[in-house]
């Protein structure tokens, strides 16, 4: 399956098993997914553009457009003090928003 | 709660969470999203469509076979996504002359999105590009004794596009229109929508320059912005610009507006394919993709 570059830090199973346990048909449990994972992907990204000054930020985004995965991580990792745990605290904090979200609708 | 409703209320919570996380990053980091859809030097043309991948990264997560990419996922600053990343794959990294396989392909991806028959050459004849850099031209005189002061049809049109001026001479073609009384609605929108192209520059002009000319006159053409698929369907009204401005065709006001190309340093490159439309129903103007499934 192909990742994003900070897909390995990134512990998904559960809330899949957790989507995967509604009684709802399976294009629709997809659908539910999709949107997940896009909150997360989007909460990451911007938690790694936050950390980036103006021009660090467009350097990024055209390592991303080229999806340059060794190159990524050499920026963010010279420019970002810890980056791998602020990825994953990014993750985590949206994840228990949508725990509630799933909790509270399903 | 049944089933469907949970689900529909569980998707909507969702999609308004997601909706909202876009809106925060676009905001946050405007400028660098701005630059990174304006900025064609440092990235290369259909750059936005790479984003795309940026801004829908569900289908990364999930096993391809759920790949249900939709609208739904995008961030807002780019429109019409799908024409950026289709066309980019046939975009050479120089804005440059395109292939005649690249052309065939560029024209089966703009003639599916937007549902009329896009041609790099009609019956043999065409122009020299079909990928070039587009400068802005000024308004063109439709009748004798027109000024700028009589052009425009609103308030918000004469603001907005006033200022680029009206040529002091006539387009390649004279005027649009006899005079003041005899012009119509369609020679109206073909000034607002008009476009300058190196007529004399099309292969074998000169051995075939009257057939070229009737050819030329009016001629339906699609302009795509490949960096924002912006698209407006436009007539050549007038012949340039000349070879040592570096740029190959030019864009009325109103058709650089919607494309959201500038002229000078950041000059932006566009795709210009003709319309087959013998019955003269495509209208002019801007256009958005059919909704075929993409």
């Amino acid at each position: 399956m192909d990742t994003h570059f900070f897909s390995h830090l990134i512990e998904i199973e559960t809330l899949e098993t957790e989507i995967d346990g509604f009684e709802l048909p399976d294009a629709q449990k997809e659908e539910i997914k999709q949107l997940v994972h896009e909150s997360i992907y989007h909460n990451v990204l911007d938690a790694i553009l936050s950390e980036l000054n103006e021009e660090d930020k467009k350097v990024f985004l055209s390592h991303l457009v080229s999806d340059d995965r060794e190159e990524i991580w050499g920026f963010v990792n010279k420019k970002v003090l810890f980056i791998e745990e602020k990825i994953k605290k990014a993750a985590e904090d949206i994840k228990k928003e949508l725990h509630e979200d799933i909790k509270g609708s399903v | 709660m049944g089933d469907d409703i949970k689900y529909k209320d569980l998707k909507k919570k969702l999609e308004e969470r997601n909706r909202s996380l876009k809106e925060r990053i676009v905001t946050k980091h405007k400028e660098a999203f701005d630059w990174a859809q304006n900025n064609t030097k440092q990235l290369a043309a259909g750059a936005m469509g790479g984003l795309l991948l940026i801004a829908s990264p569900a289908s990364n997560f999930l096993p391809k076979t759920t790949d249900n990419t939709n609208n739904t996922q995008f961030i807002d600053l780019p429109e019409n996504m799908f024409v950026v990343s289709d066309v980019k794959k046939y975009l050479p990294d120089e804005v440059s002359e395109l292939l005649p396989q690249q052309e065939e392909k560029i024209s089966e991806v703009l003639t599916n999105y937007y549902g009329f028959k896009v041609l790099p050459d009609i019956n043999g004849l065409r122009l020299n590009r079909t990928y070039g850099y587009i400068g802005l031209e000024q308004h063109l005189k439709r009748y004798p004794g027109d000024t700028i002061g009589e052009h425009f049809q609103t308030d918000f049109e004469a603001n907005q596009y006033k200022s680029s001026g009206m040529a002091p001479g006539l387009g390649g073609f004279g005027y649009f229109a006899k005079s003041k009384s005899e012009m119509t609605q369609k020679d109206i929108d073909r000034e607002k929508y008009y476009i300058a192209v190196q007529t004399f520059l099309a292969p074998n002009f000169l051995e075939k320059k009257k057939e070229y000319i009737n050819f030329f006159k009016y001629k339906k053409m699609l302009v795509v912005n490949p960096n924002n698929g912006r698209a407006v369907v436009v007539v050549i009204g007038d012949a340039g610009p000349a070879v040592w401005t570096g740029k190959q065709l030019g864009g009325s006001p109103e058709v650089m507006s919607h494309l959201q190309r500038v002229d000078g340093r950041d000059k932006g490159a566009v795709l210009y394919f003709f319309i087959d439309d013998p019955e003269d129903k495509i209208p002019l103007g801007p256009v958005m993709p059919i909704d075929n499934s993409h």
